[in-house]
């Protein structure tokens, strides 16, 4: 169980794909593809979470840091294809309706 | 009603965490009757509502022996105890380390997006039960029962 992640920009905008395990000793790595991301200032963001299989709370955490990095500079962040387990723990903190998930 | 007992003793560092929420998910599976792994690419698959409750709560324990009990050092071990029956699981997670006082943990302000401090919070409220017994050993007790809201759906003859 591990993670990997890709950015793919399309028209100019990011899409920021996480795949596997969203955890305490993947979080890091994400945490320095969100610094880069940031740098970048970009008006949107889509974080593709269908190929997510299991998140915890550092992972959250991670994504808690990108959603307000985004907000800070005036952005907007969509999360789009969550499902199963973290779409369980998104619900637990209420987190679904804050990042938008349907 | 039986109960079967499954061990396994893995190194208290966060490197052997995969092994131990594997080990785990597969008793979850004995209970729910759930898949754990696909049939056709091998993927890790966590899905159903019972395994799903429960492999969250043990991650967020796991990181925190490793973590808090062990210093991140991995200096001792975590024996996993897991009693499987077919309408509950019950795993303990015992370790030598330092004990944690789960009294001292606030619970989250959810509505301010926390950055962290929610492990316990997600631990406690996916599970049915959940004990902390400060040693040496220190001991966690998690149990889950099969509810009709978690339980294998059982399709009716026509």
């Amino acid at each position: 169980m591990s993670a990997s992640f890709d950015v793919q920009t399309q028209h100019g905008q990011p899409t920021l794909l996480i795949r596997g395990s969203l955890d305490i000793n993947s979080a890091p790595s994400l945490a320095e593809r969100i610094d880069q991301l940031l740098a970048t200032k970009p008006p949107r963001v889509v974080v593709d979470l269908s190929a997510l299989d299991l998140i915890d709370s550092s992972g959250v955490a991670a994504l808690v840091k990108l959603y307000k990095g985004i907000r800070a500079q005036g952005g907007q962040l969509e999360m789009k294809g969550t499902r199963d387990q973290p779409l369980a723990i998104f619900k637990l903190l209420r987190m679904d309706k804050v990042f938008g998930i349907v | 009603m039986s109960v079967a007992t499954l061990r396994l003793t893995v190194p208290g560092h966060l490197r052997y965490r995969s092994v131990a929420v594997r080990f785990v998910a597969e008793a979850c599976r004995l209970v729910s009757g759930a898949r754990v792994f696909d049939d056709h690419t091998g993927a890790f698959e966590v899905n159903h509502p019972f395994d799903t409750a429960f492999v969250s709560a043990f991650m967020e324990i796991f990181n925190n022996v490793a973590l808090h009990a062990y210093r991140g050092t991995g200096s001792g071990d975590i024996e996993l105890v897991a009693s499987v029956s077919s309408t509950a699981l019950t795993v303990e997670l015992r370790d030598a380390g330092v004990a944690f006082n789960i009294d001292a943990i606030p619970e989250p302000e959810l509505d301010a997006l926390p950055e962290g401090g929610m492990g316990i919070h997600i631990a406690r409220t996916m599970l049915d039960e959940m004990k902390y017994l400060p040693g040496p050993p220190n001991v966690w007790r998690l149990t889950k029962r099969l509810t009709p809201a978690t339980a294998p759906e059982v399709s009716q003859p026509a």
